[in-house]
This record gives C-alpha cells, structure tokens and sequence, in this order.
C-alpha cells in the first residue's frame, strides 16, 4: 500500500514534465465560434485570425498589405478593387483556394440574412465577381474609403466547397468542430470547455510556421490566466491595469503594451433636455478629472484624449489640437452659460430651481470600468450635479437601457476597426449614434471622410471633424486605454501590434 | 419492501416536479431583465439584431414560443443552445461526465474525512483531537472557497510549482489517468473542504446525541466491549442525519460547483450553468435546470430508500 502511494505520488509531480514543447498556449474565456463571418467576441476572434487569412492584413503602422492577395488595384475613382489571388493556397483539407472562395465569402458576408455580423463593412459592395481563377473584382456602389482595412479586419475567407448552400449559424461541424481555412495552423482537436488545439500547416502559403501548434485554452478566470502564465501553461495573457501587480518583476515574463482602436466614453442621452446644450457637454470636458482616472484607475496604460479617434490611428490623429485639462472653474462657468448656477448649497439648478440630476449607469463586474464611473460621478458631484451611479449587467444594460434610449448617461466603450470612419457611430440617425447626437457639419465630414479615398484629403476631413467634436462633443471621450499584454520572454517574432492582429503573424512566432 | 404503488407513486411524483420545474424555469428566465448573448453587443445595427432574434425563435410572441417549446420537449427536443449552437442535450453530455469526476471525488474524499472525524470528535468530546477538528472545521467553513482555490494555486502551482493551474488534463494527454488525477487533486480539495467541515460537524453532533441515549447506556452496563457499543449502538443510530446531509450534497454531483469549475478552468456543470445564465442561454438554462432537478428528484428516492436499511423502524410503504 505504501509503495503504491509513493509511486502515485512520483507520477503525480513527474507528469509535469509530460507538457510538450514548441507549442505556444493561449487563453480564451469560452468556448470560440470558428467561423469569421458570425463570431463578433474577441475569444471567437483571436482564433479565426490565425486559421482564416485575409485578401490583405495590417501591418505594423496598421496600413494594409498583401495576404492571400498578392495585388490590387482601384480603379474608377476608388469605385473598383481588382484584386489578383495567389496560385499556391491550399485549404486546410487539401483543395486548392481559387477566386469562386473569395466571391463566396463576400456574396455571404455582405447578406445579413446569412446570419453574417460583417453585412454593415461591406454594404458598400454592389458587386463581386471572379475574373478568372485567381482575378476578384468589386464594384462598390459608392467609394468607401476604409474599404481595404476592413478586408484586413475580420473578413477572414471561407471556403465555398465546404460552406455554400449551408446556413452558416447552423453549420455546428464547421463551426465548433473542424473548420477549415488557409492559415499557418489548423484545427486537429476541439475539447468542448477547455481547449482548441492547431498544429502547423504544412502547406502554408507563407513562410513555414517555427512552432509546432497552438493551444487555445479556455481559462475563464483571470486571476488563473495570470497563475498559468506565471506556472507556464499559459505564453501570452491580456491583463487589467489591476492585475499588473501579480505579474510585474516575475523574471521571465515581460509587460508590453499596444496600441488599441478604442475609445472609452460616456454617453449622455441627448433626449434627455438636460444633455441638449453643446455648453453643458462642453462643460463636462473640464469638469471630469481624466488624467486622474488615467493615472490612478489605468495605471497610465492610456492616451489623454481629444475627440472620438484614437491616438492609435496615428496617421488621423491630430496632435496639434490642444486637449481640455481638468479645470472645474471653467466648467462652472459653461455651465452658467448654459443657465446652471449652483444655489445656495451648492447645487446647480436652472432658472426653475429644478436641480441638475441623472443616473449614470455601467456594467458590473469590470474594475476598471466601475472604478472609472465612480470618479466621473465623484467629478460631477464636485460641481453640484446630482449623479447616482447604477450598475447594471452588461447584456440588461446594452438590451433594456442603452438601445430603447431608456437611459440618462452610460459609461461604455467603443472598439473601431483600424481606420478613422465613424459614420454609423455618430452620424445622424444612425443604429450605433446611442446618444442620439446631431450635427449637420459632422454630418458632412463624416460623409465625405468615408467617400474620400486620397489619404491627404481624409487627413484634413478627420482633423476638422476632430476640432469639432471639441466644441459640440458628442460624447464625454475619457480615454483611449492601451492594451495590456504579459508575454513569456521565450516567446519571441511577435509584431508590435494588438493581439489581435498579432495572431495573424504566427508563422512567425517562436519559442526558445 | 418496494411496493409497486409506492414506485408508480414516487415516479408520478417526480414527473410532476420536473414539468413544473419546465413552465416555472421557461417563463423566469424570458422575464429575467437582458437578453441572449448575442443581442448584447451595443455594436449591432437594428437589422442585424432582428436576423439573430428570428434565427433564435425569439420574435414569437411569448405564448407561441412556449407552445412550440412544449411540443418538442415532450418528443425529447430541448432546443438548440443559444451560445454553443448544438442541442442541449448534446452540450449538457458533453460536461456531466466532468463533473460527475470532479463532484464524485470531492464527495468521496468528505466522506472519507468526515465520518471517520467526525464520529472520534463525537465519541471523545473536548479532548484535543476534537478541539483540533472543530477549529479547522470552523476556519475552513469561514474561507471563501474562491480565495481558497487562488491560495492554492498559487501556493502548490505558482511558488511550488507541482500541481498543474487548472484545466482537466494538459493538451494533448487527455485521457491519461495520472494526468487527470494531477489535475483533479486540488479542485477536489477545494471543493470538498467545504462540505468536509459541514457532514463533520453534523456527524459529531449527532454520535454525541446518539453516545447520551438510554439504550447505550444499557450495552454498557450489560458490559458489552466498547467497539461493539460505539458501532452497533451508537453508529447506527448516528446515522441517519449524516446520511440525510450527504443526501442535500448530491446534486451537486450533477449540479456542479459553479465558483470551484471557474477557478480550476474546469469544463463541468457549473461553470456551464453560469455561462448559460449569464449568456441568456434559455434552451441550455432549462436544459441544466432540468438534469439538476432530476438529480434532486431521484437522490431523494435513494436516500428514502437507505433509511429503512439503517433504521428498520422506518417504512417506505407507509
């Protein structure tokens, strides 16, 4: 009996030994979708970036270049792409990929009937066709400038022999199972609840995958993200700016951050008459203290901000503008202008007495994110606004506040593809326009920012639309945060870029 | 000692419970404030969100959805699952098994631990040995369990690094028995610590209760050696409490444990549950809530049928 337990407990620490190497590990939270075309998660996302290439991919400045399309052309005054395939891709299950493949996919991506979550980047498209084998042509209705960033995005291409005729949500064997795509790994083992296993592809396009295979683990909790890593069972993890403490001075992991395409902002409910006045959203720009929550809340993993583009779109940003600074004084006098004086305890009231009061919501569960609402709410008390805080589930607070517009002002994030279009964000009207704002010259620049291809002309259009917002800002703006990233230093060959797009170089990643 | 009627009975019983369960749980969860999952992302435009709704059966009005969920249910159909795509019932198999490894190693490791303890702690009230076993019970009742999970991993696979830090098995060994009990080790700790300081402390109450009755004073004084008085006197009529308290923990051999699955990165039951519940999940929410209570339903018949084996004074047919 003795003996039986000792060698129990031998092989019990032995095992540890058993992990293989050359096989790069990293976290999801759940089970992923593996199909690019109805998977909008970042989990489902980060998977099909390195099994489903696209016609083009981002590089380092986040500009496109070739993938499975080695060129293209625009003709037409930006109405017409031609794009020429490459002759030597093969799907994962040995058939060649031909120009029928890319038609396919766009035909399906462009249909939101299909179930596809891609209809609104490509409804420009009026339509595609295949010139030959490996010749693609689109013919979009209108030019639409961010066009061949959002073929690099997440319109990873599918294959039409496996897909065509099928429903693609129903289609559970592609999706969860096997899919096939063209990438430097594929599928060869799905465990429901724990991981997605790829091995290298042998037949990769590019140049030849260094590693072995990729683990997707599911590891729910961060906390366990972080003890994996830090144990070696995990290679890359996305942290919290709280989290920073567990993994900062352990030797072999390093911290980096990149750059996101986001913005973290707070609508204010524009049917709500308290909100109406360009002056009181002005206001609230010097009222809240966004440099605090950067340091204090972000750790300083942010970029101060001006307007609703991220500094991360560097070749549309506009640094000469000068960004509103914390100055409570300032915003207490816009508000007077607006007709909010403080009373004589201190609350600003209009002409009626009525007191300035409204509930900000957020959703529970994100420190980062509830920490960051409280200081807003703290700000705007300072100032003599009657704020309550409420925290709400994310999916009751999207479905029963945000989208009926049942709500007063909402801390929430936005995360854009990599190019300066904000049209269905803050256009008149729009589905994604939350905060129901309206300007008849954002209007317009937004517009012409899409329609306009020449890269100087959009520059212009974006710097004047970004000086606006400073005036008549449609929402509160209150950081760009960073991404967060702790990498095992044996991990070495991955671009400066999100994780996301970061995924789709894995040919080129290697572990020591 | 099994009468048909009482069969026939038990299990008319136990369909009931489970059909009201259905209705109850179906019109809960479509009240319950948010919605699916896919719904949730502020992202989508209006057309999109009315393709996903029509593809999920969500435009019904509430008493057709209901209808039609009745009528597949009774031919077996649970609906597809919301978040995975495939039925419910294939998703649900797919995690029982987990946590039937999990939840049944943490229970046979309290009662393991706790009987034995427990009836010592009962037996010799106030010595050292009880005094020890109570203060641990009480410190382990007290922690968190999520705290205790972390502390662990931290401890046995971070500093210590001997123990994995979650998941089932490493990738690529699955199936491997050594690589699973590795993995098992520490979420089963965790798991059973708590309900290892509860049947405890339940089980030294009541072999103190039992250790005051008239009768074993009788066997002691007819002389009787005092193994035979502590397991044929005092045991037995200890039991019946301990085993009615294992018989509340058993569902969660089904049921899973939601908190301990999330630390541990364990694909089971509970951390199913949550995800379903917090996705929105109706048909998997439904599906869970079902297999749960079934559990719940048929653990009791087996309970109810242990007694009269350890107390002959109690009847099933009754």
């Amino acid at each position: 009996m003795k003996r039986t337990l000792m060698t129990l407990g031998l092989a019990l620490a032995a095992g540890l030994a058993g992990a293989q190497s050359n096989i790069l590990q990293l976290p999801l939270i759940n089970d992923p979708i593996l199909n690019p075309l109805i998977a909008p998660d970042l989990g489902s996302i980060l998977v099909n970036k390195v099994l489903f290439p696209g016609l083009v991919r981002p590089d380092e400045n986040l500009q496109p270049v070739p993938d499975l399309a080695k060129s293209w052309t625009v003709t037409n005054g930006g109405l017409v792409y031609t794009f020429a395939l490459r002759d030597d891709v093969r799907w994962h299950d040995g058939k060649p990929f031909t120009a029928d493949d890319v038609v396919y996919t766009f035909k399906t991506a462009a249909d939101p009937k299909s179930g596809s979550r891609l209809a609104s980047d490509f409804s420009s498209i009026k339509s595609v066709e295949a010139r030959g084998k490996y010749t693609v042509r689109f013919t979009l209705s209108r030019p639409f400038a961010p066009f061949l960033i959002l073929l690099g995005h997440n319109a990873g291409i599918l294959p039409k022999h496996l897909l065509e005729g099928k429903d693609l949500s129903s289609n559970t064997a592609f999706n969860r199972q096997l899919p096939i795509g063209t990438g430097p790994f594929k599928v060869s083992r799905v465990v429901p609840g724990a991981s997605v296993t790829l091995e290298a592809n042998k037949d990769y396009y590019g140049a030849a995958p260094k590693l072995a295979g990729i683990t997707f683990k599911v590891v729910p909790d961060l906390n366990t993200q972080v003890a994996q890593l830090r144990s070696g069972q995990l290679d890359w993890v996305t942290l919290e700016p709280s989290n920073l403490a567990s993994v900062q001075n352990v030797p072999n992991i390093a911290i980096k951050q990149a750059n996101a395409v986001q913005h973290y902002l707070v609508f204010f409910n524009l049917k709500n008459p308290l909100f109406t006045a360009p002056k009181v959203r002005e206001a609230m720009q010097y009222a809240v203290n966004r440099k605090a929550i950067i340091d204090g809340i972000l750790k300083g993993y942010a970029d101060y901000p001006t307007g609703t583009i991220p500094t991360a779109l560097r070749t549309y940003y506009d640094k000469s503008i000068k960004p509103i600074t914390y100055n409570p004084a300032q915003a207490l006098k816009l508000l007077a202008q607006a007709g909010w004086k403080p009373n004589a305890r201190g609350t600003l009231v209009n002409a009626k007495g009525e007191p300035f009061k409204f509930t900000l919501i957020v959703d529970k569960g994100n420190a980062t994110r509830e920490q960051s609402a409280l200081a807003v709410q703290q700000d705007l008390k300072k100032i003599g606004m009657d704020v309550t805080l409420q925290t709400l589930e994310f999916g009751t607070l999207v479905r029963d506040y945000l989208i009926p517009g049942k709500y007063d002002a909402n801390l929430i994030w936005w995360t854009t593809p990599p190019d300066p279009d904000q049209y269905s964000f803050y256009a008149t009207g729009q589905d994604n326009n939350e905060a129901s704002w309206s300007n008849a010259r954002a209007d317009s620049l937004l517009k012409r920012g899409r329609e306009t291809v020449d890269p100087v002309a959009r520059k212009n259009i974006y710097n004047a639309y970004q000086r606006l917002t400073m005036q008549d800002p449609p929402v509160l703006v209150l950081y760009y945060p960073k991404e967060l990233q702790a990498i095992s230093k044996d991990l070495t060959g991955v671009p400066d870029l999100g994780i996301r797009d970061a995924l789709r170089y894995t040919e080129r990643f290697q572990l020591r | 000692m099994l009468s048909p009627g009482y069969v026939a009975r038990r299990v008319l019983h136990a369909l009931v419970v489970l059909a009201v369960v259905a209705v109850v749980t179906f019109f809960i969860v479509r009240l319950a404030p948010g919605g699916p999952a896919a719904l949730a992302d502020p992202a989508l435009r209006d057309a999109e969100r009315a393709v996903i709704e029509a593809r999920l059966g969500l435009n019904d009005p509430l008493p057709v959805q209901f209808l039609k969920f009745v009528g597949n249910a009774v031919r077996g159909d649970l609906g597809q699952s919301f978040l995975f795509g495939t039925p419910t019932t294939q998703v649900i198999a797919s995690r029982l098994g987990n946590t039937l490894i999990l939840a049944g190693a943490a229970l046979t490791l309290t009662l393991l631990v706790a009987v034995p303890l427990g009836t010592l702690s009962g037996l010799r009230p106030h010595s050292w040995l009880d005094r020890l076993v109570s203060f641990i019970s009480v410190v382990v009742l007290a922690v968190p369990v999520f705290w205790l999970g972390l502390i662990l991993i931290i401890a046995l696979a971070v500093l210590r690094p001997v123990l994995p830090a979650g998941g089932m098995y490493t990738t690529g060994m699955e199936g491997n028995l050594v690589d699973l009990l590795r993995h098992l080790l520490l979420p089963a700790v965790v798991l059973a610590s708590a309900s290892i300081a509860e049947l405890l402390r339940y089980t030294r109450s009541s072999v103190r209760s039992a250790a005051k009755l008239d009768h074993v004073r009788t066997a002691r004084a007819k002389g009787l050696p005092q193994r035979t008085v502590h397991v044929r006197h005092v045991l037995k009529n200890a039991l019946i409490p301990v085993v009615t308290v294992i018989g509340l923990q058993l569902p969660r051999l089904v049921g899973g444990a939601a908190v301990t699955e999330t630390i541990f990165a364990w694909p089971g039951m509970g951390r199913l549950s949550v995800e379903a519940a917090l996705g929105r999940d109706y048909p998997l929410i439904l599906g869970v809530t079902l297999v749960v209570a079934a559990a719940v339903v048929l653990f009791n018949l087996l309970i109810d049928l242990v007694y009269p084996l350890i107390d002959p004074r109690i009847r099933t047919d009754g």
